[in-house]
């Protein structure tokens, strides 16, 4: 008997999927403390987050987090910056840390049987840092080569700039993580002293474990994770946003640019639980995967490009919406009409299979997001972040169920602007700069990296 | 409990399609994995990239799937897809929840046997626009980006099948016809040239007839070619300079070293992580430690079916000239290729192997990826063990000896350094 090919296979009764139990509750000197258990391994993967990311760092001090970051495991403790590494490597154990803009997160993979010396090793870069001037200068010097090193990437360009020219000014989250040369030349070892002793207490930091671990010594263990008691913020932080009233075309100049990296959305508001699901929806349906609206028409249809992609992008007090993709120069201005095509197309909202298609691509892939301890740590990470509900995980594939077509169009005309448009080019000016003044969209500025126009 | 070692079943179709199935029930999530025996190093002078350009083809629908659909019957399962391609072969992958397993096996087994009647001129002419435009943002519009090329194209000998980029040439992919893809597919992707593996939480008699119900209908055919398994070897050091829109300079050093899995390549990894592989290596102490002369160093084993090579990659710190890199390298080398290492430095780097070893463990497609990489180099697929071994029984001395007998023979070295006079003027008006 020979296969009827022509008709899709039906799926087979559904899965049933538990969540991994996740327990919270507070150390003695209120570190919130998020655990859960999966013993298929003998691995622990565990992460310390510090509120102390780059938007807290000081006017004039910008790069001053990321600093503190690079600095506080070159020697801590008994050990120097060489011995230290070593310590971590002898037991198998990956150590990493890194800032970016709302969180210093320190990151930890082990295997079960070196959890404790792995533990200890943290507590002794949480607790004494050398912070040694030899080691902190040889850090700086490393970021003002890196700094140097992204004139290169397009990539990288686009993406620091982009949040420069959305978010604007004063805004903290408008400066890169890794800071500027002017101000990392102000920034001494002793702000990196102060700014660690400002930010690093349990009360303003959050532990985070997944895997084959013993409750009762994880418990143990974060009681005695921080000495310093400090329980008072000092440092200061407002959001200072200017909503763009008109669309705004910037342009930086990248000679001999074989693609154009392009950047095209505005500013957003930040996560909030109400309107989450119905975003997320909408924005699946326009540009969030492969299957989106705005990948099938760039890439599959028109070939201008690898892929183009769409997103809200959520800081903890901030967030923004963007498209971006990377296309050959030739197609650099049909690429941007095309996007503005869809922006202007998903303000008549979308069609009932498309958000069926979105609804059961996010419900069904929900499993997949807790196979491994670093997913599960990282997807906890940002139940903290965003302050989200307790039963947040169990009710989220109710929460996407319950989003209907009406709330994908509101969703829709409330997020997407088409009119106060961030654009921003990074391409060969001399190739693109006509075309794109014929589009008539708005002004065009040509912006050296710090944002600065240049040329209007 | 041994988590290292992998229960499998293997067996063959009628048509000679390999099949691979492993049950893994932490979560319910079934992976597809398929390796087709072909790579970049079938490919011929003139037509380079097409076995990638087939790992774009095969998600433009095939016979029962229209295009665009294949992508979307598995993303509204909520599954994940992709390929890749490497010299030596080209996989395809999906992970999904696993009541969807026989769509994956319904979709995979179309495109395997039903493909060609599905592909046209105007799927071709898009995919090789986005092909294009890839090649364009990975390596032509990225800083170093052409180095891979430069180094395979000069490291082996001309025509020898790991000569080119897997990508292809930008000229050989706007030469694409809709018959050098036909003409390809029928070459090497018969199910007598593949190996199918599942892997996750599955019925296994379910899924072995499922299997049988939509591969074993496919025909297999018999003219492969496969590339001359050779050792190339390089006669005198050679020396290029190319420049790129760079800020740093930057030196590749690269040696023809061993084949995949062959005795010294296991030893090639550990010399690897002893060179640069943390920050108290040898090379990022003494270069970007110490003497802050570099801004980034790398030391990696690589290696293919055919050969391996090993290279070691520094990037200058404004500056600093390549040449003082250059002799720094060699002066550790030659150091290791004559001293037995320090028995922690090896300790170290065994550790850390062996607890990446164990943390693969935790995706099912991971996997069933790895499964089928043990059965294509070494043909068994639960091979988990024994590769650990290899690394476990490094010795001390075995470093040094097998550091002398590839680093002090000669060696390819590209300089990439900024262009003279970049068009980089930001003067224009």
């Amino acid at each position: 008997m020979s296969l009827d090919r022509t008709v899709k296979p039906f799926p087979k009764d559904e899965i049933n999927f538990s969540l991994p139990a996740v327990e919270s509750l507070k150390s003695n000197d209120g570190l919130q403390i998020f655990m859960a258990h999966k013993d298929n391994l003998p691995l622990i993967q565990f992460n310390l987050v510090v509120n102390a990311g780059s938007k807290l760092d000081p006017e004039g001090k910008k790069g001053l987090s990321n600093l503190v970051a690079m600095t506080i495991d070159e020697g801590a403790g008994n050990y120097n910056s060489l011995q230290l590494s070593d310590q971590f490597e002898i037991l198998g154990t990956s150590f990493n840390v890194s800032a970016d803009d709302d969180l210093i997160t320190f990151s930890i993979k082990t295997l079960k049987e070196n959890f404790k010396r792995s533990f200890d090793l943290l507590k002794s870069i949480i607790n004494s840092p050398h912070f040694d001037v030899k080691d902190f200068e040889r850090e700086k010097r490393k970021v003002l080569v890196r700094l140097l090193q992204i004139k290169d990437d397009p990539e990288e360009i686009a993406d620091i700039l982009y949040e420069k020219l959305i978010f604007g000014g004063s805004n903290p989250y408008a400066y890169s993580t890794l800071g500027n040369d002017k101000n990392l030349n102000n920034i001494e070892v002793s702000s990196v002293n102060t700014f660690y002793k400002e930010n690093f207490f349990p009360k303003n930091s959050a532990l985070f474990i997944a895997g084959d671990f013993n409750r009762e010594e994880i418990i143990q263990h974060a009681n005695s994770l921080f000495e310093n008691q400090n329980d008072k913020k000092t440092g200061n932080f407002a959001i200072d946003s200017t909503e763009q009233k008109e669309t705004r075309i910037y342009l930086f100049h990248k000679p001999d640019a074989a693609q154009s990296e392009i950047r095209i959305g505005h500013i957003s508001d930040k996560r909030n639980e109400n309107d989450y699901y119905s975003k997320l929806l909408m924005n699946n349906i326009l540009g969030g995967q492969f299957s989106s609206r705005i990948n099938l028409n760039l890439r599959e249809k028109k070939g201008y490009t690898y892929g183009a992609f769409s997103r809200f992008n959520y800081y903890k007090d901030a967030g923004y919406f963007y498209v971006s993709t990377s296309v050959g120069t030739e197609n650099t201005v049909n690429a941007v009409k095309e996007i503005l095509f869809e922006l202007k197309e998903i303000q008549n909202g979308a069609k009932k299979e498309e958000l069926a298609f979105s609804k059961s691509s996010i419900v069904r892939r929900f499993p997949s997001n807790f196979e491994t301890n670093k997913q599960i740590t990282s997807n906890l990470i940002s139940k903290y972040v965003f302050s989200l509900p307790d039963d947040y995980f169990n009710n989220y594939i109710d929460k996407i169920e319950n989003v209907n077509l009406g709330d994908i169009n509101i969703a829709a005309k409330e997020n997407i602007s088409v009119d106060n448009l961030v654009i921003l080019i990074v391409g060969d000016k001399n190739k693109i700069a006509n075309e794109l003044s014929q589009l008539q969209l708005g002004n065009i500025c040509e912006v050296n990296e710090f944002g600065e126009i240049i040329e209007e | 409990m041994n988590h290292l070692d992998l229960a499998y079943k293997k067996y063959m179709l009628k048509n000679g399609l390999e099949v691979i199935l492993h049950q893994n029930k932490n979560l319910p999530l079934a992976a597809v994995n398929i390796w087709y025996k072909v790579g970049s190093a079938n490919e011929v002078k003139d037509k380079t990239g097409l076995a990638h350009l087939f790992e774009h083809m095969m998600f433009q629908g095939s016979q029962n799937v229209p295009k665009e659909m294949h992508f979307r019957f598995i993303q509204e399962a909520g599954g994940t897809l992709n390929g890749s391609t490497t010299l030596d072969r080209t996989n395809y992958y999906e992970k999904v929840p696993s009541n969807f397993l026989e769509m994956i096996l319904w979709l995979e087994s179309d495109r395997m046997g039903y493909l060609l009647p599905a592909l046209d001129q105007e799927k071709l002419n898009n995919q090789k626009d986005v092909v294009s435009n890839e090649r364009l943002e990975r390596y032509d519009n990225q800083p170093y980006g052409l180095a891979w090329e430069i180094i395979i194209t000069n490291l082996f000998p001309k025509n020898h099948p790991y000569s080119w980029p897997t990508i292809g040439f930008m000229n050989d992919i706007k030469g694409y016809t809709l018959e050098d893809v036909k003409s390809f597919f029928s070459k090497y992707y018969s199910p007598s040239n593949a190996t199918l593996t599942v892997a996750g939480d599955f019925d296994e008699s379910e899924t072995t007839e499922l299997i049988e119900k939509y591969f074993s209908e496919i025909s297999p055919y018999n003219n492969i070619h496969r590339p001359d398994s050779n050792s190339p070897q390089l006669n005198e050091i050679k020396t290029i300079t190319h420049e790129d829109n760079v800020q740093l300079e930057r030196i590749y050093l690269a040696w023809i070293t061993d084949k995949a899995y062959a005795n010294d390549d296991a030893v090639m990894d550990v010399l690897g992580d002893i060179l640069a592989g943390s920050k108290n290596s040898r090379l990022y102490k003494n270069l970007v430690f110490e003497k802050e002369i570099a801004q980034d160093v790398s030391a990696f084993q690589f290696s293919g079916k055919l050969t391996g090579m090993f290279m070691i990659v520094a990037t200058a710190k404004p500056n600093v000239k390549l040449d003082e890199l250059k002799s720094e390298i060699m002066r550790e080398i030659e150091k290791i290729a004559k001293e037995k290492v320090d028995s922690n430095e090896l300790l170290k780097s065994k550790n850390g192997i062996k607890a990446n070893f164990i943390s693969s463990l935790q995706h099912v497609d991971g996997i069933a990826d790895q499964l089928n990489s043990y059965n294509f180099f070494v043909g068994k697929p639960n091979y988990f063990s024994e590769d650990l071994k290899r690394y476990e029984i490094i010795e001390e001395e075995t470093i040094s000896k097998t550091a002398e007998k590839y680093l002090t023979k000669p060696y390819l070295e590209l300089r990439i350094i900024p262009k003279e006079n970049p068009a980089a003027t930001g003067q224009e008006k």
